[in-house]
């Protein structure tokens, strides 16, 4: 239980943390306020006839919130201290105080999910909040399930990034291949033209949890496609935790 | 002209820049294999095929000169040995800007005849290559004033592949003056491109010029 608050802390005191949670919890809200007059207008005009995923299509874009927050709370380790001391990084000072690194890593994990599960549930309110405020009368709340479903998506997104950093031990690579393939057209969207296999895909699995409306080629169920991003998530994180417990520091 | 040399030599022997011109170029086969595999299935991808997948890999650019840049501030301080050679700093940030060029001119090249010959539009080459040279100096000249990697490409990622395509699609008039537009409409975003470039530059020169190393 320490442990877990130790990391907490840690993750908390990295500035670039604050980053990703300021990034994360205020781009789908604000979006959803810019959008609403063309979302008004396109409801008037009927060419947005399918409202269920009003407010919920908006969170996706917040996603480089949690993927932030995956990727530092691993590469903030392996970052170089000081310039002075360039050979001291701040995970050779972890680990003397935590040798077990299996503990190690179950505490750090458990951190990260609690702060994008808390991020991920304040922003899909704010969010669903201004949804419902601002096209009430058009749009149903969306279930709690679906709400549950969303929290869940960022959050497994945000253990991804972890996982892949855990991999690469550097946070570029993860946070380039992420934050590109969070842009409006994802690279693993397009992948879905050229072959059907790309629906399995972590990203285009995930949405389906929670999205009902979307031009996906293989229609997954939402349990399922749960399933499918949790095997991706267990698999990368099982890669990476043999080789955080393997390698050198 | 020394000076330029110099910063090419300490360029080219980072193994993280060859590993990123490497993946770069890969991820930009792939993706242009990709499109081209879509565009014989029927799919509609809208004008401009030759440039969709570059307005992807131009990420890689942007993380080269990040990457070339954060490296000088990086454990070491390696920044305070280039000082002590080279104490005049503007001709040292003009020396750096050309030997960044100089070592992404090829890569450009590269990837933009990849991108543009396989869709037949073998004339938006030249302007794909300046296109995407400059974009490296945009992210070198932001991570010069950031002078930490991670923090610098968050930003300029974010900047490109979040905000930039929500501004666009809010508002169609801003999507001319973004940085990125000329990736997606060359004949108008020529202008747009070199001048945030030189802006950035500027701003990133005059920090330099300025703060302690």
């Amino acid at each position: 239980m320490s442990l877990v608050r130790a990391e907490l802390r840690k993750l908390l005191g990295l500035p670039t943390a604050w980053v990703g949670l300021a990034l994360g919890t205020l781009i789908a809200p604000v979006v959803v306020l810019l959008n609403a007059p063309y979302t008004r207008r396109a409801i008037a005009a009927g060419t947005l006839s399918d409202t269920s995923d009003l407010g919920l299509r908006d969170l996706g874009i917040g996603l480089i919130g949690p993927m932030v927050l995956g990727v530092i709370v691993v590469s903030s380790e392996y970052t170089s201290t000081g310039q002075d001391a360039p050979g001291a990084r701040q995970l050779t000072a972890t680990l003397a105080a935590v040798p077990d690194r299996l503990r190690l890593l179950l505490a750090k994990t458990t951190a990260l999910v609690l702060v994008v599960a808390a991020q991920a549930a304040v922003t899909a309110a704010a969010t669903l909040t201004l949804t419902q405020v601002l096209h009430g009368e058009h749009a149903a709340a969306p279930a709690p399930g679906r709400v549950a479903a969303a929290i869940l998506y960022w959050t497994l997104t945000a253990l991804l990034a972890y996982a892949i950093t855990l991999i690469t031990r550097n946070g570029i690579v993860p946070l380039t291949l992420l934050i590109i393939n969070s842009s409006v057209v994802s690279v693993s969207y397009l992948l879905t033209k050229v072959t059907d296999l790309a629906a399995y895909l972590p990203d285009i699995a995930g949405t389906q949890m929670f999205l009902r409306s979307g031009d996906f080629p293989v229609e997954i169920a939402p349990v399922t496609a749960g399933l499918v991003m949790i095997a991706w998530v267990v698999a990368l994180l099982a890669v990476g935790a043999v080789l955080f417990h393997r390698r050198d520091v | 002209m020394n000076t330029a040399h110099a910063e090419l030599r300490k360029l080219l022997t980072l193994p993280s820049l060859r590993l990123t011109a490497l993946l770069t170029w890969t991820a930009n086969l792939v993706l242009t294999y990709a499109y081209r595999a879509a565009e014989s299935g029927g799919e509609p991808l809208g004008d401009n095929v030759a440039l969709v997948p570059l307005g992807y890999t131009q990420a890689g650019f942007l993380v080269l000169g990040v990457l070339a840049v954060a490296s000088e501030y990086q454990e070491g301080g390696q920044i305070r040995t280039t000082l002590l050679a080279m104490p005049r700093r503007l001709p040292l940030q003009a020396a750096k800007a050309v030997a960044l060029a100089a070592l992404t001119l090829p890569v450009a090249a590269a990837t933009a005849t990849t991108s543009t010959v396989s869709a037949g539009e073998a004339t938006s080459t030249p302007a794909a290559t300046g296109y995407l040279t400059l974009t490296t100096l945009l992210g070198a000249a932001v991570a010069s004033v950031v002078r930490r990697a991670v923090p610098a490409v968050i930003l300029l990622l974010a900047l490109y592949f979040i905000a930039g395509p929500l501004l666009r699609a809010w508002s169609a008039t801003s999507a001319a003056y973004l940085p990125d537009t000329a990736a997606l409409e060359p004949s108008r975003g020529a202008a747009a491109t070199i001048i945030w470039t030189l802006s950035v530059l500027t701003l990133a020169a005059f920090t330099f010029h300025r703060r302690d190393a």
